[in-house]
């Protein structure tokens, strides 16, 4: 770290570890509500857990991109951010703006329309406060006037990102158009502008702790975020199958879907060169096993759950069942979780002023294991409960309510699974707190200048 | 090898040539969701429905086209599986029509008013003729166990029948869909679904007419069977969940929407039921 406004960064983390805490609360009440019978039934139901459980990990999944952002582009573009004052108001508004849509959750207050239950008020927020933090780094490079790959790939991901948000705000009469521009936000995040934010921040990270050629990394990040876009934007239509659009979206839908995984495997293989190629040539191993293992779990997670049921002769049968929430689970875990806890890891000693060997992060290498083994766990309950589900209730005909109860065994796999999860971000959140943070000084002279630009 | 001015080329061109193709699509899908739609049968009740599908954060527990939390059941053929009165009455108290204590599950009530219930139903009845590729590729049942081979079967009965045996044309039809009688009504004694189990109705019919509980004016029990079909609100079977205000929750369009002849198949197959 080499700059004073860097320590931005420190807040949003905080933040972001709180809401993924809180998140965790939501998920766990709403899996034991799939083991019913649930005695909240008249105070906080299903549909409100869920949707505070996934609006909360969007939301503290942009805080933390917003706060390794504020960490990265000062020290890409070599100088301090345009305005530190700025960075905090955006984060007190976008805290309260989050904390109000939540509590708002809990008392009834939804657009109801999934995973954009925001209200209005609370869109228009979000898009200011998305102004407010494009507005302060792009201010800051001006300033500068100097710029990296790395650092524009990270940037025009969140750019893009904030104007793929202005579907969400549209309103249609038709409910099938409404599904088809929901899409524009959804998939487009996930599936394009957020991985563009993944391969940039995983860039950044494999340059710094492997010690890999920036020219050569950034050269291959092209081409992965070249893939991601040829074959997720068209692969936009794998969510058109039966809403009621046109034939030609399945044949579209298969063929481009089936070239995603390309682009992951692609992410994971170069995650992995850059680190046997260059080695360790950085003692933080604990912030390298979260950014090779996000790049490895997003290649397992989304792109080779995604394929799994995406081709539309699979999908007429998997198509609104737990399948999807086996790849919803393990996609968002891989990509944007574990990239966002690499940055963390990777930032957190910078802030401390603690050690960054194994001895001092063994809690930390606690936090990643359970973490992944919890993921796998909860990923393989959601999977065999949803085989299970397509062949009773899709094949056979068995009704909704009897397939469920036939799948208590997954649930009960499924809780425990998340248990393990939970405790795995509990040690990490711990391990951030455990240390107070050191009032920055002056400059840390034991990192490395970056040479090439 | 590539240069990085070639792969910022790649990548700059892949996404303009690609977000062109979608765009292009786009329009053209335009053209067709009326069509695809019935976007004229969006009437004001199916826009308000929508509304109040949206009020309710019904999408974060069921299912609409398979879109949705995976909670509670797809909804997108409901209205072709439950007629009007039905989903009245269950919307008004989901309580009185599942047992939490038997699918450790259950709807909280929706507290909605006769004309928000109206309107959801409208829309729900709207999305269930969207043209979706014909999705769900066989009906989802919202509860039963339909085993052993008693599931619903969609598609030409034609295809599924070579028996000329009216019991045997009678029995397809009861696990075709439409009319999707084995989606409401199960075979098995004592399960039942959203209407009551037909387990020996035939032997059960003649018992009935002898009873003097009977309201109808049924003398024979082939007769009373036609009168079910027909005239369901003719004689009510017992129950909250199958009836209200002397008015039961059966479609009763089964007049306009079978002929003659289907009719007395599926009398000769209910009669074998004993």
């Amino acid at each position: 770290m080499r700059y004073r406004s860097q320590w931005v960064a420190y807040s949003y983390f905080t933040v972001a570890l709180l809401l993924y805490g809180l998140q965790m609360v939501f998920g766990l009440l709403s899996a034991a509500k799939y083991l019913g019978p649930d005695p909240l039934l008249n105070v906080l139901a299903f549909d409100v857990t869920k949707e505070v459980h996934t609006n909360l990990l969007i939301v503290w999944v942009l805080t933390g991109f917003m706060g390794a952002t504020y960490y990265v582009v000062p020290e890409e573009s070599r100088t301090e951010i345009y305005s530190v004052k700025l960075a905090y108001w955006q984060l007190g508004i976008w805290t309260v703006n989050g904390v109000v849509a939540v509590v708002g959750y809990l008392f009834g207050w939804t657009e109801g329309n999934k995973l954009l239950e925001q209200p209005v008020p609370v869109k228009l927020t979000i898009v200011v406060c998305m102004l407010l933090f494009l507005y302060n780094i792009f201010m800051t490079i001006r300033k500068s006037g100097r710029w990296t790959t790395t650092e524009g790939v990270l940037l025009a991901g969140l750019a893009l990102a904030a104007i793929l948000y202005l579907p969400a705000l549209l309103q249609f009469h038709n409910y099938t158009v409404s599904i088809f521009y929901r899409w524009w936000t959804v998939h487009l995040w996930v599936e394009g502008v957020w991985e563009m934010v993944q391969a940039g921040l995983l860039a950044y990270l494999l340059i710094r702790l492997s010690g890999a050629d920036r020219e050569m990394m950034e050269k291959w990040l092209y081409v992965i975020v070249g893939l991601v876009f040829i074959a997720g934007i068209l692969g936009t239509a794998h969510h058109y199958y039966w809403v009621g659009v046109p034939k030609y979206w399945l044949p579209i839908g298969g063929a481009f879907s089936a070239l995603e995984p390309l682009a992951l495997f692609g992410m994971a293989i170069y995650a992995y060169t850059a680190m046997r190629r260059s080695g360790f040539s950085h003692p933080n191993k604990l912030a390298m096993h979260w950014a090779v293992g996000s790049a490895v779990f997003t290649a397992f997670g989304a792109g080779l759950l995604g394929l799994a049921h995406t081709w539309p002769s699979v999908n007429k049968w998997t198509h609104g069942t737990l399948i999807t929430a086996m790849h919803g689970h393990a996609a968002f875990f891989g990509a944007y979780v574990m990239i966002v806890l690499a940055m963390i890891s990777y930032a957190l000693p910078h802030f401390t002023g603690r050690g960054e060997n194994d001895t001092e992060s063994s809690l930390g290498y606690w936090a990643f294991w359970l973490q992944i083994g919890g993921m796998f766990g909860m990923t393989l309950s959601f999977a065999t409960a949803g085989i299970a589900q397509v062949y009773l209730e899709r094949i056979m005909g068995v009704g909704y309510l009897d397939t469920q109860l036939k799948l208590q065994v997954h649930f009960l796999m499924l809780i425990g699974a998340a248990t393990i999860f939970t405790i795995g971000v509990a040690a990490f959140i711990w391990d951030f707190f455990r240390v107070k943070p050191v009032v920055w000084t002056t400059p840390d002279v034991a990192e490395q200048t970056p040479v090439t630009v | 090898m590539l240069t990085k001015r070639q792969t910022r080329l790649f990548f700059v061109g892949g996404t303009l040539l690609f977000a062109a193709i979608f765009i292009g699509l786009t329009i053209d899908s335009h053209r067709q969701f009326a069509t695809l739609t019935n976007a004229d049968q969006i009437t004001p009740a199916v826009s308000a429905g929508k509304d109040v599908w949206h009020a309710g954060n019904c999408i974060n527990c069921h299912t609409l086209m398979g879109e949705g939390a995976y909670y509670a059941p797809d909804l997108t053929k409901i209205t072709q599986q439950r007629g009007t009165p039905y989903l009245t009455a269950f919307l008004k108290n989901p309580s009185q029509f599942y047992s939490e204590k038997k699918h450790r599950r259950l709807m909280p009530n929706p507290k909605l008013n006769d004309e928000e219930i109206a309107q959801v139903i409208a829309f729900l009845d709207w999305v269930s003729k969207i043209d979706n590729q014909g999705w769900p590729p066989r009906p989802i049942l919202v509860s039963g166990n339909t085993f052993p081979g008693a599931g619903a079967v969609s598609g030409a009965l034609e295809t599924v029948v070579l028996s000329s045996e009216p019991s045997v044309r009678g029995q397809a039809l009861f696990r075709s869909t439409p009319p999707g009688c084995s989606s409401c009504h199960s075979v098995v004694a004592n399960v039942n679904l959203a209407g009551p189990s037909l387990a020996g109705v035939g032997a059960r019919a003649a018992a009935l007419i002898a009873s003097g509980q009977y309201t109808g004016t049924a003398t024979t029990p082939e007769k009373y069977l036609l009168e079910s079909i027909l005239m369901p609100s003719t004689h009510l079977v017992a129950g909250a969940m199958y009836s209200a205000g002397g008015r039961s929750f059966m479609p009763d369009n089964y007049r306009e929407t079978l002929d003659p002849a289907q009719v007395a198949n599926l009398v000769a197959y209910l009669m074998t039921l004993k």
